[in-house]
């Protein structure tokens, strides 16, 4: 256990130094969540006037769901630094040291866990400029980092099956925008589920998103809502199974 | 176990029994090779893209897992003990696997600490490979700036820091200009008298000349000959003498220009490739005249005549029927091409 962290932990500090080398990859996810956040709360302000939307203005309602943004397009960084690694033959020079296999995994898991906690908490600082605030305080903010990083990961093991079966970046990237949205727009990212249609409520409810904004929303908005909290992070566990056992599977089909 | 055994397995350094590795799609890339690399020796694979050196290396280091046969390095075997194979050697890939982001001296620490060196050990065994390989003015300057022979310099220093037994090479001088290639020659050929053994393909034939005390010529994933350089060349029995005819000439010359030579006392077989043909003769620069006596009187048209020692790329063509040729001024991409694909 202790000499996989040890490994892990090598591997982690290499990748913060990119980060700090290259401070393009720690803002790469924020562009867009930033501009969604500009744009629409400000073309969407009028919503919160209307009968049942039941949040103080669209701000406050938007700011979770530009988290779990944010973190989602960290999550597709994650498979393109991983087809880079591979591109660039660093993957290799990995997997010849004399480390454990999951000590890989593991420091990647670590180094983008700490990138998308990084891009949560500035979006959140610009969010805080801009008027909103969170009930919780810095306790929930907290708590809301991790769920969201929580859920980035499982996230990211979306993205790494894709990097590594496709061994494309752009490709990758591509595929991450083409998910990313229709699942952020079929959630209750951008309408409270009593505006949306029947329909659209309906498959809210099957969506892992919707679930992790309706806990970061909580946070934010209401106080410690400790039903939404255990819902989205039991949704996330359950995503994470699934998706990092593909990616370990597809890992290992690379490597062997 | 006799004595005589154990002196012969504490010899070798590498020891391959009839490894075959196949990959999806009927691909064979490496067809029952069997050789052995003694401690000390600097053992070369020589053969054109695509033989099944890359296949080969990869499957040594543990980065592939065989279709069949038996790979010990170091007395280990690759599938049941990966980790102390790992621990003992040093690969240098064709692709260079270096972080542009990071500076020279973070890339050795880096790899340097994967290999369990502690941080202090790690940062002075840096400062001295960066002396070595002659990179210690720009130690503080990222990898991304480098130039090839730079990068290359520094991929062999990554591959050092652990202090391993044995050094792999995938065609480190490939995309090389002749000074830098010569400089890390330079630097091999220090590593080997300190006592490394060097496992190294290449597809120039000069590399493998002047660098291997033994090689193999490897061809569409077999092992079609083994020995020193000299060895090889000798088993062409003479020196080379080329007719090239011109372009002009018809079939009926040109076989008659083979039997001809064919014809001769003391002549290997002959080859012909492209409007040439060529045969080894004993004592061949002696008898130069002989062949133009004996040519002139069959009314074949000469172009031009050519007398050489013997090179490996004759043992390559005796062996292949083909030339080794390799562009040694082009300069393939340094980086992978898109996705991982499976270099044999």
């Amino acid at each position: 256990m202790i000499r996989s962290l040890r490994e892990a932990g090598v591997l982690w500090r290499r990748n913060m130094l990119k980060l700090t080398r290259v401070p393009m990859l720690l803002f790469f996810s924020l562009f867009q969540p930033l501009l969604f956040l500009l744009l629409f709360s400000q073309v969407f302000s009028r919503l919160s006037e209307m009968p049942g939307f039941g949040y103080e203005n669209y701000l406050q309602f938007l700011v979770p769901t530009i988290v779990g943004l944010t973190t989602l397009n960290s999550a597709f960084q994650s498979g393109m630094g991983m087809v880079n690694d591979i591109d660039d033959g660093l993957l290799d020079k990995f997997l010849i040291a004399p480390i454990r296999r999951s000590s890989i995994l593991l420091g990647k898991v670590l180094a983008d866990a700490t990138r998308m906690a990084l891009q949560a908490l500035l979006i959140l600082g610009f969010a805080y400029i801009m008027g909103a605030r969170v009930e919780t305080g810095i306790l929930g903010v907290g708590l809301l980092i991790l769920i969201a990083v929580l859920f980035g990961i499982a996230w990211a093991g979306i993205s790494n099956v894709v990097a590594l079966r496709t061994g494309n970046a752009e490709l990758t990237m591509l595929i991450g925008i083409l998910i990313t949205f229709p699942v952020l727009f079929l959630s209750t990212g951008f309408m409270p589920q009593a505006l949306l249609p029947d329909w659209l409520g309906t498959a809210a409810q099957f969506n892992p998103i919707t679930y992790l904004i309706d806990a970061l929303r909580a946070l934010v908005n209401e106080g410690w809502n400790w039903t939404a909290i255990w819902q989205a992070l039991a949704v996330t566990m359950g995503l994470a199974s699934l998706t990092l056992t593909a990616a370990t599977r597809a890992f290992r089909k690379v490597i062997s | 176990m006799d004595k005589t055994g154990t002196e012969k397995e504490d010899r070798a350094m590498i020891t391959v029994e009839n490894l075959i590795k196949d990959f999806p799609g009927d691909v064979r890339a490496v067809d029952d090779i069997s050789f052995r690399v003694e401690k000390g020796e600097i053992f070369g694979f020589l053969g054109p893209n695509g033989a099944g050196k890359t296949t080969t290396i990869r499957a040594i280091v543990t980065l592939l897992k065989p279709t069949s046969g038996k790979i010990l390095v170091d007395g280990f075997d690759v599938t049941k003990n990966p980790q102390a194979i790992r621990e003992r050697v040093g690969y240098a890939a064709q692709f260079i696997g270096v972080d542009d982001d990071l500076t020279a001296h973070e890339n050795l620490i880096l790899q340097a600490r994967l290999h369990n060196i502690s941080t202090r050990e790690a940062k002075k065994k840096a400062n001295e490979l960066l002396e070595i390989m002659d990179l210690q003015d720009v130690a503080k300057r990222r990898a991304g700036t480098f130039s090839g022979g730079m990068r290359r310099r520094l991929d062999l220093a990554q591959a050092l820091v652990h202090e391993p037994h044995l050094l792999f090479l995938d065609e480190p001088t490939t995309g090389l200009d002749p000074q830098n290639r010569r400089a890390l020659w330079g630097h091999l050929r220090k590593l080997n008298e300190s006592g490394l053994t060097i496992f190294l393909t290449t597809q120039y034939m000069e590399e493998a000349n002047t660098l291997c005390e033994r090689l193999a010529i490897i061809d569409q994933g077999r092992i079609q000959i083994e020995g020193s350089p000299a060895e090889l060349k000798a088993t062409l029995g003479g020196e080379a003498i080329t007719v090239t005819l011109p372009e002009t000439a018809q079939q009926d010359v040109f076989e008659r220009t083979r039997s001809i030579l064919d014809g001769m006392s003391g002549a290997a077989e002959t080859k012909s490739y492209n409007h040439s043909v060529a045969v080894f003769l004993e004592h061949g620069s002696s008898r130069l005249a002989e062949v133009v006596r004996a040519l002139d009187s069959a009314d074949v048209p000469v172009a031009r005549l050519e007398l050489a020692q013997p090179t490996l790329d004759d043992v390559f063509l005796r062996h292949t029927g083909e030339r080794l040729r390799v562009e040694e001024t082009k300069r393939p991409s340094m980086r992978r091409p898109h996705g991982r694909s499976k270099q044999r």
